[in-house]
């Protein structure tokens, strides 16, 4: 008599497709080591959006009785399994205003196992991710993370992956043989995944992690209001008008305290203060308002609004004056004007280690054009990235077949 | 024609000479749950921050009012109040009117208040049109309505709605192996029927985000002229329109040039058109709308058949008597009309 919970935790939208396809996955697997199964979404994430971190939760038991008096739960509160399918939500979880930061492995029981999607090495996710009490265990499924949109499905076989180190990880609830009986049998299932599947459960890593291991800053958490505290007529106060930023020069504006947009983010953009010329276009264009005008004229993005979108790469008129780079390869969300104008040659430094990082600047967020995602594929293997299977999927890429 | 002098007085809002012109302040800030690279939300910032301070925005209910508002918070710096979903018409109306009134009998201050209503395609093109076409025969009150049209009801995850265009790929449309198109309709002209069917509203525009200070003026505009006005807003939704966040902005200008979308404004009768959109009237050539078509994945299933239909259809468009605005031709007694002027 025994059940197992495992939680998704995945950027909505861009990963909405695949977190449905791992739930679905864990439950048809049950079934084929006869046990049983539920998947369900967190009600509150929706309605999502493009980047907005969400859940979705499966839970498999031995008896359909067990399987009940677990599902009688709005949402579980300790899982056996974090499985986490992008590896910037190592810095937390924010789905709300009034959320404040959640670490990724809050709900993770003392002894259980955060299934992560990284090809970042341990100790640089361990920076990121916050410091528990109680031990856990690391795997790692070394991928980039899997974003695609609604409609066009990214098949890089994700997905199986992480079905087949499931296996390996809870082998008392599904068998490698049911999750490959499972995923051969559905409707987006297939040979080539039946290996890929098995190759994740022969090759996948793990470590111990120590309780007090980890990044030890205190997650931002806000003083919410008493119900007796709220207004008549649910009304609330507008934000204030802005300031300038110093000496009169300069704009900084007020910001909804309660929601901030720091876990959203999947790149940063990261801006060469020295060739900027002060268009404008970046801080109009910003759909976040991120931008504080500076008092020499130049922007800076507030870390705290920004969440990643790169619409002002895509509108600077500049060469390299904004890139876009991966938010795992960043320690904190300080000021880059402030650097640049303390240290100049320090901040060019830091500057050009950050965009020159080819692996950091890589961006797939969704669809370009058709034949993208195979094309990807292609070229991350011929990359020596780490193999899939011995061909490259892409058959199904054409539909959303959830 | 005594009745077209307005007894409200509106503000005094310049139009923006240039993107260096344009005022620093936020009225719409950071803090909402929008996606990644949302248009609409862009389009709340740039309206609010043409409108200025003297503002009340009224809200239908849509992914501005869902995301913006998150749990008992706010980006609003100026007042701001949601209203069901087909009432944004009812509400601008219902608002002017009160502060009108308010300040007639001395309980307020007498000033011209900006009041501007904002509704999805879904709550405006769908199920707000009636509120919204009635408040536009109100003349003697000053209102804005600004449509923001991402194609969808992209709230609630992509139902298809009376703008979403032919063939896309919605919730309600998915396209299959027996049937590719599901949807078939072609899209609404919001901003054509507004401004052909509302004699007495003085301004109906469209505008894109991607050009925002030629938006920002025109919501200047629409603030200024007095009475009822209209604005209809074509807005890139990387969710619903299945592409790269990043491409928000390129997409909107791709509309415009691929004819897709035209930008003019309709003025006390006389038809403007802008930038790009007045090129193509005047002759020169359009992008293929395969190139904006394939850049999103709502539209990856189209065939060379399903993209020459669409572009046979928005070809037709630029062949109406006055072109992408209204779909009427040959009435020549008109057409020598609009010569005489």
């Amino acid at each position: 008599m025994a059940a197992f919970t495992a939680e998704i935790v995945y950027r909505g939208i861009f990963q909405k497709n695949l977190a449905a396809r791992i739930v679905r996955g864990i439950v048809l697997s049950a079934r084929k080591s006869g046990r049983w199964g539920i998947a369900f979404g967190r009600y509150g994430d929706s309605p999502q959006r493009n980047g907005i971190p969400a859940k979705d939760f499966a839970i498999v038991a031995d008896t359909k009785e067990e399987l009940e008096q677990n599902m009688a739960r709005y949402e579980p509160k300790h899982v056996d399994v974090t499985i986490c399918v992008d590896d910037t939500l190592a810095k937390g979880v924010e789905s709300w205003a009034w959320y404040g930061l959640q670490p990724l492995n809050r709900l993770i029981v003392p002894g259980g196992t955060l299934l992560i999607t990284s090809l970042q090495p341990y100790g640089d996710i361990l920076r990121d991710i916050h410091r528990k009490d109680t031990p856990f265990t690391m795997a790692l499924i070394r991928a980039r993370a899997s974003f695609s949109g609604l409609w066009v499905y990214k098949e890089d076989h994700t997905e199986v992956r992480i079905l087949g180190a499931l296996a390996k990880i809870v082998p008392a609830f599904l068998s490698l043989d049911a999750v490959c009986q499972a995923v051969s049998e559905m409707e987006w299932g297939s040979d080539l995944k039946v290996a890929s599947a098995r190759k994740a459960y022969d090759r996948l890593e793990s470590r111990e992690i120590e309780a007090g291991e980890g990044n030890p800053e205190t997650p931002y958490s806000f003083e919410l209001p008493r119900w007796w505290e709220m207004r008549e007529g649910v009304s609330i106060p507008a934000i204030p008008l802005g300031k300038p930023k110093e000496g009169g020069k300069g704009y900084v504006p007020e910001r909804n305290p309660y929601f901030k947009k720091f876990s959203t983010r999947t790149m940063r953009p990261v801006i060469d203060f020295d060739t900027c010329v002060k268009c404008n276009l970046c801080w109009i264009s910003c759909p976040d308002s991120c931008f504080d005008v500076m008092p020499d004229g130049t922007f800076d993005a507030n870390m705290e609004s920004c969440c990643g979108c790169g619409v002002c790469e895509a509108v600077c008129p500049v060469e390299k004056c904004i890139t876009m780079v991966n938010e795992s390869v960043f320690d904190d969300n300080a000021s880059q004007w402030d650097a640049w104008r303390q240290d100049k040659d320090a901040y060019r430094t830091w500057m050009i280690d950050k965009i020159s990082n080819t692996q950091a600047t890589v961006r797939s967020h969704g669809f370009r054009f058709r034949g993208q995602y195979e094309e990807e594929l292609k070229s991350e293997l011929d990359a020596g990235g780490q193999a899939i299977t011995a061909g490259i999927p892409g058959e199904n890429a054409q539909h959303k077949t959830v | 024609m005594a009745e077209t002098t307005f007894p409200n007085a509106t503000q005094v809002l310049e139009p923006f000479r240039g993107i260096k012109r344009v005022t620093m302040e936020e009225y719409f800030t950071s803090g909402h749950r929008t996606c990644q690279g949302c248009e609409s939300a862009l389009v709340m910032k740039l309206m609010v921050k043409a409108a200025g301070p003297r503002t009340i925005v009224l809200g239908s209910t849509g992914c501005m009012y869902v995301a913006n508002t998150t749990y008992y918070t706010t980006p609003w710096v100026v007042p701001w109040m949601h209203t069901q979903l087909g009432s944004s018409g009812s509400a601008a109306l219902g608002t002017a009117a009160g502060l009108k009134s308010l300040m007639r009998k001395g309980k307020m201050k007498a000033e011209p208040i900006n009041v501007i209503a904002f509704c999805g395609d879904g709550g405006g093109a769908d199920m707000g049109i009636g509120a919204i076409s009635a408040t536009l025969t109100h003349k003697e009150y000053n209102s804005l309505i600004l449509l923001y049209d991402n194609e969808s009801y992209a709230n609630t995850d992509i139902q298809l709605s009376g703008m979403t265009p032919y063939g896309a790929h919605t919730t309600f449309s998915p396209p299959g192996k027996a049937k590719r198109i599901i949807h078939t309709r072609w899209k609404k002209n919001m901003a054509g029927m507004m401004a052909a069917g509302h004699p007495e509203c003085r301004y109906v525009a469209t505008v894109c985000a991607s050009f925002a200070v030629d938006m920002m003026n025109k919501v200047r505009r629409a603030l200024t002229i007095g009475g009822p006005t209209f604005i209809h807003s074509l807005d890139p939704c990387p969710k619903g329109w299945d592409y790269d966040p990043m491409l928000s902005h390129e997409l909107g200008e791709l509309a415009i040039e691929t004819g897709v979308f035209p930008l003019y404004e309709v003025e006390d009768g006389q038809v403007k058109y802008y930038g790009k959109t007045k090129s193509i009237v005047e002759g020169r050539p359009r992008k293929p709308v395969r190139e904006y078509l394939l850049k999103q994945g709502r539209f990856a299933h189209f065939t060379e058949e399903d993209l020459a239909y669409f572009q046979a259809k928005v070809d037709e468009m630029w062949q109406w008597e006055i072109p992408a605005v209204v779909p009427f031709r040959r009435l020549d007694r008109a057409k020598a009309a609009l010569e005489v002027k």
